[in-house]
């Protein structure tokens, strides 16, 4: 493999995603791709949330990962990827792009706990 | 490189592995069975052990990636998914098996209720997990783990013939009676070989590695370490095979509770040592519960790519908590509702193997790729030869496991 090439499925999709700050905030779960017959194509955006991955998964599956997980994704364009090692690393806070809600609503379960941090 | 302190990584990692009450059960039983015959098979998932556990944590030290970030990249979404389910079931089935083994060891000092001794496990190990550092987690339970150590005197004091328990560590199949005790000496082969190769002690390995902030320095450390923790949880089996065939083989008796094999301890050591060796019981119990539960919330945040770990506020990592509490709670309401520990554990060790190709390939996929890990820190030829070996190895288990299981009725022959 040559070093100026990315291999989308095997050094991108499904890797986790960190923010600026090295916090995880998901995986990336789908491409999403533009480009017409003939033209260019061009990988636009990361995809993130259940309602990416499990529209991946077999149809019988498909439906009871969604009732499980949900259907929420996340729209992260390409402009927003810093680097591709291990992790696909972004230039924002998780925050800022809508990431991480889920965490952020689960940690007001354990408001209070002494010792939640 | 870090503190030695961390060789209680590998201590709790196998103490959760190696003696955890299913394992506990089986090496007792099967030294009633069998004697010293399957001695061979510890000792070869001891090798298998240290091989993967000293591939995930190299993984984890040098490229900082968990067990489970690997499944998903390697194996992809949809076998990644399956295996994720599976290995969480696993790991459910396993604490609900430790905290009804705690339960049972608190009723046979106190006499109390079981239920509301189930209550009281589950009550502590909350607490613990939620007070106690990552590192304070290793040390407190890795330490007092070693109280189980007392089983390796018992077996010392029980003069059990040692050219007799030497002979055992050669493969053999030995002359029985008839195919279905064939057929039960194949079944506690692969249930010993995966109970020794159980899937969560590779991810609670590296994610602990991770927790404990491994750098690619560490990984002498981590050789050290995974060769360490495994020996000595495989001696601690050694020596419950020895009781199991010294104390219960000449009295025909077959132990099925976990406090059963104190006796063995009692009989040789007496009443200190009986002490000791309930409270190794409840140590190792408790850190194979924690173990499970942590593992589980680790695969699952891993996976999904959640904020994860101790070393981290319970409120930033708040799904990731979320997980191991969910885990505990469920686990305890499961050994409530009366349900035999050591039954659970049984059919938890045996459906393990059947994900034990999934977990295995994808580690030493990576730990193999010179692309990712670098000329210093790829697999030699050593430890490529030996993973491939085991992943063919357990593969074979996961076919054999549960037509086995089925043949034998759960073992019962």
């Amino acid at each position: 493999m040559k070093d100026d090439f990315l291999d989308f499925v095997r050094q991108v999709l499904d890797h986790e995603v960190v923010d600026s700050n090295n916090l995880p905030c998901g995986m990336v779960d789908d491409l999403e791709l533009s480009g017409e017959p003939g033209g260019e194509l061009k990988v636009t955006a990361l995809l993130v949330g259940p309602g990416a991955w499990t529209r991946r998964l077999p149809s019988g599956f498909e439906g009871l990962a969604a009732w499980v997980f949900g259907t929420r994704q996340t729209r992260v364009p390409w402009s927003e990827v810093e680097s591709v090692t291990e992790r696909v690393k972004l230039r924002s806070e998780a925050e800022a792009l809508g990431l991480g809600r889920a965490d952020r609503r689960a940690s007001k379960l354990l408001e209070g706990v002494p010792g939640s941090g | 490189m870090k503190n030695w302190g961390e060789i209680f990584l590998g201590i709790l990692t196998a103490m959760g592995g190696f003696v955890e009450v299913g394992e506990l059960v089986f090496s007792v039983n099967s030294g009633a069975k069998f004697g010293y015959r399957l001695l061979w098979v510890v000792a070869l998932g001891t090798v298998g052990i240290i091989a993967f556990c000293e591939m995930a944590g190299r993984v984890a030290a040098v490229k900082g990636q968990p067990v489970f970030n690997l499944i998903r990249e390697r194996a992809g979404l949809n076998a990644g998914l399956v295996t994720l389910v599976a290995a969480n079931l696993v790991n459910l089935l396993t604490c609900t098996a430790e905290i009804g083994g705690i339960a049972l060891l608190w009723q046979l000092l106190s006499g109390w209720p079981y239920r509301w001794l189930a209550l009281a496990a589950l009550v502590f190990l909350l607490v613990a997990v939620w007070v106690l550092s990552f590192q304070w987690i290793e040390r407190f339970f890795g330490l007092f783990g070693l109280l189980m150590c007392t089983y390796l005197a018992a077996a010392y004091y029980l003069k059990p013939d040692w050219g007799e328990v030497a002979a055992g560590f050669v493969p053999s199949v030995p002359h029985l009676g008839s195919s279905s005790e064939y057929l039960l000496y194949a079944y506690f082969v692969v249930a010993i070989f995966s109970s020794v190769l159980l899937p969560y002690e590779t991810y609670f390995y590296a994610s602990g590695a991770i927790e404990d902030g491994w750098t690619p320095g560490d990984v002498t450390l981590n050789r050290i370490i995974s060769i360490v923790g495994s020996v000595l949880g495989s001696l601690l089996a050694v020596a419950l095979v020895v009781c199991g065939a010294e104390v219960f083989r000449p009295r025909h008796l077959e132990p099925q509770l976990p406090g059963a094999a104190a006796l063995a301890v009692s009989m040789t050591l007496g009443r200190g040592g009986l002490l000791a060796a309930i409270g190794g019981m409840f140590f190792a119990f408790a850190g194979a519960a924690i173990e499970t539960a942590l593992s589980g919330a680790y695969n699952l945040a891993q996976f999904l790519g959640w904020p994860w770990g101790k070393f981290r506020p319970a409120r930033t990592a708040a799904r990731f908590s979320l997980t191991w509490i969910i885990t505990f709670v469920l686990a305890a309401l499961v050994i409530m509702t009366g349900v035999d520990p050591v039954s659970v554990v049984e059919y938890s060790i045996v459906f393990s193997v059947v994900i034990l190709p999934f977990t295995y390939f994808p580690v030493l996929v990576i730990a193999g790729d010179r692309r990712v890990m670098g000329e210093e820190h790829v697999n030699g030829w050593f430890a490529e030869a030996v993973g491939w070996f085991f992943l063919v190895a357990v593969t074979l288990a996961a076919l054999l496991a549960v037509p086995l299981l089925i043949a034998t009725r759960g073992g019962q022959g």
